[in-house]
Parts: structure tokens; sequence; C-alpha cells
């Protein structure tokens, strides 16, 4: 949940209206597309490496392979050794992560600005030289296989999510774990590993963004002479799996250890390609977006059934995915009654259009999160990668727009298009002692 | 949905105390004390048109009378939820209909009310803030409805491996202080308090003489007091002196738990009692940990995660608080490997006491923890959260630059030398959660 909450900031968006104009943006002739932003407010800047890879690209019997590669460009290369990664980084004061998602896989160093050739050789050289040695493969699935212990495994709600989410989609993708099946991270070979980076690791599937205190022309120029030696790689292969329509209910009961139950709800839904993408995006601002926000006020508050209660939408997401809603009911509450309400708030959006206080706050909490993540360089950064992976960063404005133009019967519009009784997909976790 | 290569904000939320702050030549904040005794920091980033405001008050989990655990934690939970011109859901409403949000919470040391609003909205922030602090009604039906939602998030909280860890352990490094008792007290203790002990602990303890407001973003100083001033001015401290504790005493011998759970790993914690930042040797510990623990390069993380593979989490950190301080070391491994990580992790500690950290090792964790503090000071909300802490603490405005010269200066010798004190094996108390052992 704490994942699903995650998303919803980021899938609020940040751009304040001067921003965009100041992006200095360009495509080297091997396809790597570089966004560079300005801001001197700090010494420092955050440098992101978006690449366009996620387990949407996985087959079947590889599972969690991109989660596993992402894990392995910290094991090093023939010039920066396993370890120097973080080493080097460490050293000069800088901080960096990683996190793989259904579309992307995404790094990051946030560093004293002086310090940005020194990732600029770092990220170039790991794009293309990874070593991707076996025994150190060998070594890192066992750590893999811990991260899975402690998300999922042992995680009565990362558990239940991965569940509900293989019996939404029985086509596509989507319906794997990102961290991918136990079985199959225990069976993924290295060789496999190694087909995979060469077919996605490559400048002209990536995005590069930065944003800091630099001279942006002189930026761009060490990049290109560092990035610009890479050589363009074959187009990787698109994803081609449609998710069929859903033709009933599908359910998923989970027994497992825990001390409340939790109940999921995911309806397909079309992602920021429809022009219905504004309302749903609103409309999970106005389920969730806060105390006053309408499952909180009746489930949590009112009528004390919830301990916590939210509907979740990925604006962002590269193909349709689901809107969720999800409750935990209060000890002594069942399940069953969870479900229900969760079901009476959608009809009541489907009979009546939501109220003008309410879509006025939505729109208001909208244009000030935009304006809250100026602050941060790392969030600024984040933003424009994510509208440059749909579109182009400069889409940002328009996202604006388009959420203030949402209707209140747009909204009503959207809740009777996608949230039919017998297109739910429900996710029960039942405790067991 | 994303999953992260390493767990990092956590650890980055506690190093928020270690680090230093930018420059020399221009102090984080402005200070001043006010008539009433309020302490008023101001930083200006006038940037970007926000304002973030934290209203600090001295009444932590600390003050809870000890068959009273959870009294700060459910006094904080309320402040939101009524006051003398606002019910809670007005509140709710107000403040979220222009896009900012307002909260209170209590710690273990003190109880933090904060704002976050667009500049443009910061007079209706500001006096629904003042209002929380100094009017709130704690009206009954809010005082039922929070503690049954404080029981339930007890008792869900009982699903998560690592928070049932950090009780135990609480309780074994702090046994006779308030430190060892968990913040938001027990399903049963919460059960005990009443409207009455909300409203005497909220009257006694929220109070201007012991209190701190950061102003951070796009504020000037002038206007930043007068804005303090026109609603918190009146505020008056009550007759009788403000509540202390007495720092942490010395525990017992070190003692082992272990924590039985259906679970496929373990959760495996250490810790003992450490030193705060007042004690010079605060800073070599702040290096010896980092060397073990403390990133990507650290011992723990080479030894446990890279080479042997047995741990996505394994690391290290020191957390200092007002009354005293703790150490911990913690990963968490498959339910068959846990003897070989204590194992490990015993080792690290021992060869720390026993030889002098390499040059190499050195360098990159002083460098680190110099270089990384304008990324901890990035952002209006990680500024106000870091003044009000060193204001707290006591540790001055000019911390920031102290501490980068503290750490530069530790050498090899320092580490070793409290490595010598902190680090024995032997001194740790233990807590595994997880799977009993298989027959």
């Amino acid at each position: 949940m704490f994942v699903l909450v995650l998303l919803l900031v980021l899938a609020a968006g940040s751009a304040s209206a001067q921003s965009a104009e100041r992006v200095l943006a360009a495509t080297l002739d091997n396809g790597l597309r570089v966004l560079l932003q300005e801001d001197h407010r700090s010494p420092i800047v955050s440098f992101q490496m978006w690449y366009r890879v996620g387990s949407r690209n996985e087959t079947r019997g590889t599972t969690g392979i991109a989660h596993f590669l992402e894990h392995m460009m910290f094991k090093g290369t023939p010039t920066y050794g396993p370890g120097q990664f973080a080493r080097l980084v460490e050293q000069n004061g800088g901080q960096d992560n990683a996190f793989t998602s259904q579309d992307v896989t995404s790094y990051y160093v946030n560093i004293a600005a002086g310090k940005i050739d020194l990732v600029i050789d770092l990220e170039s050289d790991r794009m293309h030289n990874l070593t991707l040695d076996a025994k150190d493969i060998a070594s890192e699935r066992e750590v893999v296989i811990e991260e899975r212990r402690t998300r999922t495994e042992d995680d009565p709600g990362g558990f239940l999510g991965e569940e509900v989410s293989s019996i939404a989609f029985k086509n596509h993708p989507y319906g794997a774990p990102i961290i991918g099946w136990m079985e199959e991270i225990k069976r993924i070979t290295p060789a496999e590993i190694r087909a995979f980076y060469k077919t996605y690791y490559m400048p002209n599937n990536a995005i590069l963004v930065a944003v800091g205190d630099f001279k942006a022309p002189e930026v761009l120029a060490k990049i290109r002479a560092k990035f610009g030696r890479i050589p363009k790689g074959a187009t990787p292969p698109p994803v081609l799996a449609v998710e069929p329509p859903q033709n009933g209910e599908r359910r998923v009961i989970v027994k497992k250890h825990a001390q409340l139950p939790i109940v999921y709800l995911g309806y397909h839904v079309p992602n920021q390609k429809s022009p219905d993408a504004f309302a749903l995006e609103m409309l999970s601002t106005i389920l969730s977006e806060g105390r006053a926000s309408r499952l909180y006020k009746r489930l949590v508050y009112e009528r004390q059934l919830a301990l916590e209660a939210g509907g979740d939408y990925n604006y962002f997401s590269h193909d349709p995915s689901l809107f969720w809603f999800w409750g935990t009911p209060m000890p002594g509450q069942t399940p069953e009654a969870m479900e229900k309400a969760l079901l009476a708030e959608m009809e009541a959006l489907k009979s009546e259009p939501v109220t003008d206080e309410e879509l006025q706050r939505a729109r208001n909490q909208v244009e000030a999160t935009f304006v809250f993540q100026e602050d941060s360089i790392h969030r600024r950064a984040g933003l424009l990668a994510r509208f440059e992976l749909i579109g182009s960063y400069a889409d940002k404005d328009r996202f604006v727009e388009g959420l203030r133009a949402v209707t209140a019967a747009d909204i009503q519009r959207v809740a009777r298009s996608y949230f039919a009784d017998d297109k739910k997909n429900v996710g029960i976790l039942l405790p067991q002692p | 949905m994303m999953r992260w290569r390493r767990l990092g904000s956590v650890l980055l939320l506690l190093s928020l105390l270690l680090p230093a702050s930018a420059g020399a030549a221009k102090p984080i904040a402005h200070r001043e004390v006010l008539p009433n005794g309020i302490v008023l920091l101001v930083a200006e980033r006038p940037a970007v048109p926000i304002v973030f405001v934290r209203a600090f008050a001295r009444a932590g989990a600390v003050l809870d009378p000890p068959d009273r655990a959870g009294l700060a934690n459910l006094t904080g939970a309320l402040l939101t939820r009524g006051t003398a011109k606002h019910t809670g859901p007005q509140l709710d409403s107000a403040i979220e209909f222009v896009g900012g949000s307002l909260s209170a919470a209590a710690g273990r040391d003190g109880m933090t009310a904060s704002l976050a609003v667009l500049k443009k909205d910061l007079g209706l922030g500001l006096d629904l803030l003042a209002e929380v602090v100094l009017t709130p009604t704690f009206p009954a039906e809010e005082v039922k409805r929070k503690t049954a939602q404080i029981q339930a998030a007890i008792k869900r909280s009982e699903e998560d491996p690592g928070t049932v860890a950090g009780r135990a352990l609480a309780k074994l490094v702090f046994p006779n202080h308030p430190y060892g008792v968990p913040v938001e007290g027990t399903v049963e203790s919460v059960g005990r308090l009443t409207r009455d002990d909300v409203v005497r602990f909220h009257a006694t303890n929220v109070r201007p003489d012991t209190a701190i407001i950061a102003v951070v973003g796009a504020i000037t100083v002038d206007d930043a007091r007068r804005e303090i001033e026109a609603r918190f001015g009146g505020w008056k401290a009550p007759a009788e002196q403000p509540a202390t504790t007495p720092p942490v005493s010395l525990g017992g011998p070190p003692r082992t738990e272990t924590v039985e759970k259906e679970l496929t790993q373990a959760t495996i914690v250490l810790g003992r009692q450490a030193i705060r930042q007042t004690d010079p040797d605060y800073f070599p510990l702040a290096v010896a940990s980092y060397v073990l623990g403390g990133g990507s390069a650290s011992r723990l993380y080479s030894r446990v995660r890279d080479e042997g593979g047995l741990a996505y989490a394994v690391f290290s950190y020191v957390m200092p608080a007002r009354y005293g301080a703790s150490f911990t070391v913690s990963a968490q491994t498959r339910t068959a490997q846990v003897p070989k990580v204590i194992e490990i992790m015993r080792e690290e500690l021992a060869r720390m006491t026993r030889e002098p950290v390499s040059e190499r090792e050195l360098k990159l964790a002083k460098e680190y923890l110099i270089g990384s503090f304008p990324l901890r000071l990035d952002t209006s909300s990680k500024v106000a959260d870091f003044v009000v802490a060193v204001e707290e603490q006591g540790l001055g405005l000019d911390y920031a630059d102290r501490y980068k010269e503290r750490v530069a200066r530790v050498t090899a010798a320092d580490v070793q030398r409290v490595a010598a004190k902190f680090f024995v094996p032997d001194s740790f108390d233990r807590v595994v959660v997880g799977a009993p052992k298989k027959p």
C-alpha cells in the first residue's frame, strides 16, 4: 500500500508554468535523449538514467529479469570493478539508488555539482560495458531472493497485491510481479541476463535527465563526449501482448499469517493515451488525497469501518493498467463489509456527480503538488523523465490543463464506463493466526 | 509499483541528525527568542512560493506517565481533530482546499505540528496551525475514534517484523527509561487513556517556554516574526515548571530475545546504548558506524550482501536523541542463515575493536559524511526538520560546521578507540524475529 501511495504522489506530477522553457533538450546521434535543467539554488545535481525497459518487457519464464539486471548494474565493469560504483559515489559525497517498475528502470545519483564528470563517466561506462560475471550473478540472485522475502513472502499487502495482478491480467505481462516469481528468479541464467542487457541497455533506449547547479551547454558537451561514443543499438522488440477484455468477475482469497484482513479491488482502465485519463486521475485525487478525501472521510472517519482506505491510478502507465481500490478493515469488521463499502462508494460515483467542493479541492491539490515538487531537484528531474517517457517533457503543461478541465460529469462518466460490477478483480486477505 | 535496489529512505531520515549544513559564511537559519520563550527559527528560501512551518513542543512520549504509555502519541494525533473554532473535518477541508497539509504527531522527545502551504495561503495555514497548537478541544467522540485507530494500527504493526524487532530491542537497550517503551504505547495502555489525561498532558507540556517554531521557505525573517507573534505572542506558560526526564541509565547485562513468527525470513537486530553529539567521541563513532554498516561500500554490506548473498538489507546506525542514544546493527536473512549472519556481525564488530580501519575506508566514510550534507538540506522540508532537531537537542545552529570539522579530524586510531568502547560484541542486546528453528 505504501507503494500505491508513492505512485499517487508521482502521478500528481510537478510542473510550474515557467519550468518547461528552461530545459535544454537534445538527442545524440546514437539516439540518447538528453534533458538538462539548470537550478542554482544548491551546489548539487540530480543525475538520472531512465531505461525504457521494465517487467512489461519480460517473457514467460524470465519474470524478474529486468529487476535482477538492475541489481547487476552495480556489480562492475572492466574499468570500474565490483563495488567501485558505490564506493566512488559515496567517496564523493553522493547518494545513489535505482528502481525497476513495470515500464522503466531508473538509476539516480544525487551529488555535489562539481562531481558531475564522475557520474557521466560511471553511467556511460555501465550502459555499455557491464561485466555480468556468472559468480556475481549467483550471489546477487540470493540478494534478490531475500528482497522478495521481505517485500512479498513476508508482507501480507505485497503478497495479496501480486495475487490480484496475476488474476487481473491473463495475457499482458503486467500480471507478473516486477520482482519476478520466486521459481523464476532462481531459474534465470547468466546468458539470459546478458542477452537482456544487450537488447535494452543502449543509448537509443534511454533518457538522461539532469537538474542542478551546472551550465547546461557545458554538461551537454561532456555527455556527448562520453555517451556519444556508445554505438546505437538495434531497436528493442515491441511488446505485442494485448490484454483481452475481461468477461466476468475474478476473485482470489489468500489465507496468510497476518493481523488484519485486506481488500483490493482492481478495474481495467485506459492509460494516458485516452482522453478519459484526466478524469481518472482527478477521480483518484478525490478518492484518496488527504483526510478530506472521499474514502478517508467516509470509510475511515465517519463509519470507522477501515483503518485505511484509498484508490489509485497510474496516469503514466505505458499500457492500460488497473485502477485500484483498497481498504484495511478495523478489528471486528469483516472483509465482506469492507468490500461492500468500497463497492457502495463506486456506485455512489456512478449515480451522483462529485460535488463542486470536491472537484475544486482536487484541482487545487494537484496544482499545489506541482509547486511543492519544484522544491526538490530530484523530483523535478524524475518528472521530466516521466513525461518524456510518455511523449514529451513539455507535456507537463498539457497535463495541468487537462486536469483543470475535468468536470463532475466526466468523472461520473468514467466511473460508469470502467467500474462495472462484473469486471472487477477482487483480492481478499484472510488473516491466519 | 516499484522495486528499489536498496532500502534507503529510512536511513536517510535517521541520518538527518548526523550531517552538517552548507558553508560557514551564512548561518542556516535566523534564531531569536520571543518574549514568551518561543525559539523562532527562520530560513529564507525564496525560489519556490511555498512555506513549511514546524511547531515543536517538548511533549514527547518520554513524559508519558508509566501506566499511560501512548499518551503523548494520542494527544499529538488529536491536535488536528477539533479546535475552539473548527471541527476536525472542517480543519481537514480548510487546509486541503488550498492544497496544503496540516498534521501533528508525537515522537520520543517532542510533539510537532507541521504545516505545508503555498505562500499565498500562509495566513490561513498559520491561523489553523495556531488553533491546533493552542486551542485543541479534544472532543470525546474524537478521543474514542482515535484511540480505536491507534489500537488497530498497533495490532497491524505486529505484522511488520522490523517494527516488532525494534520494539523488543528498545525494551532491552533502555530497560529503565521511557525510551524502552513504544511511543504509540500498547493496545492495553492506550485503552486506559482518558480524555482528561489528554487535556492535562496538553495543558502541562505544550507550552511556549519549551517550544520551537521553524518557518522555512518563501518568507522574510521580519514577515515570519510578525506572523508568528501575531498568533503565538499571547501564548502563556503554565505556572508549574516544565516536566523533565532523567537521562538514560545503564541497563543490565546484555540480553537476547527471540520472537517467533511464521515468516520465511528472520530480522536480526543488535543494539546497545551509545552517545550523543555533545560527547566528543560521537564523531569517531559516526565514522566507525559508517565503515561498519553505513553504505554500499561498508564492511557488512560487502560481506553479508555483496559477497555472501545473505541479505537484501544490512546496515548499522547511531541514533542520538535528547536523553540518550543507541547504536544498532540490523539485517534480514533467510531463517537457515541466522547463525551465520549473527556470526559475521559479531566478527566485524570485533574486528573494528581489534585493528584500525584502513586509510581508504576512513577516507571514504569521512568524505561521504562531510560531502553529502548539501543533499540532506536541499529542500525546505528537510531544512525545517534539521533546524528544529539541532535546536531541540541543544547543538546550536553552527552544529553543521562543527560536525564537518570534527569528522574531518577523526583518525583511524580514534575509530579503533571508540569501537573498543562501543563495538564489543558481547555488549549488545540482541533480538531475532522469525520462524522457530526446525527440530
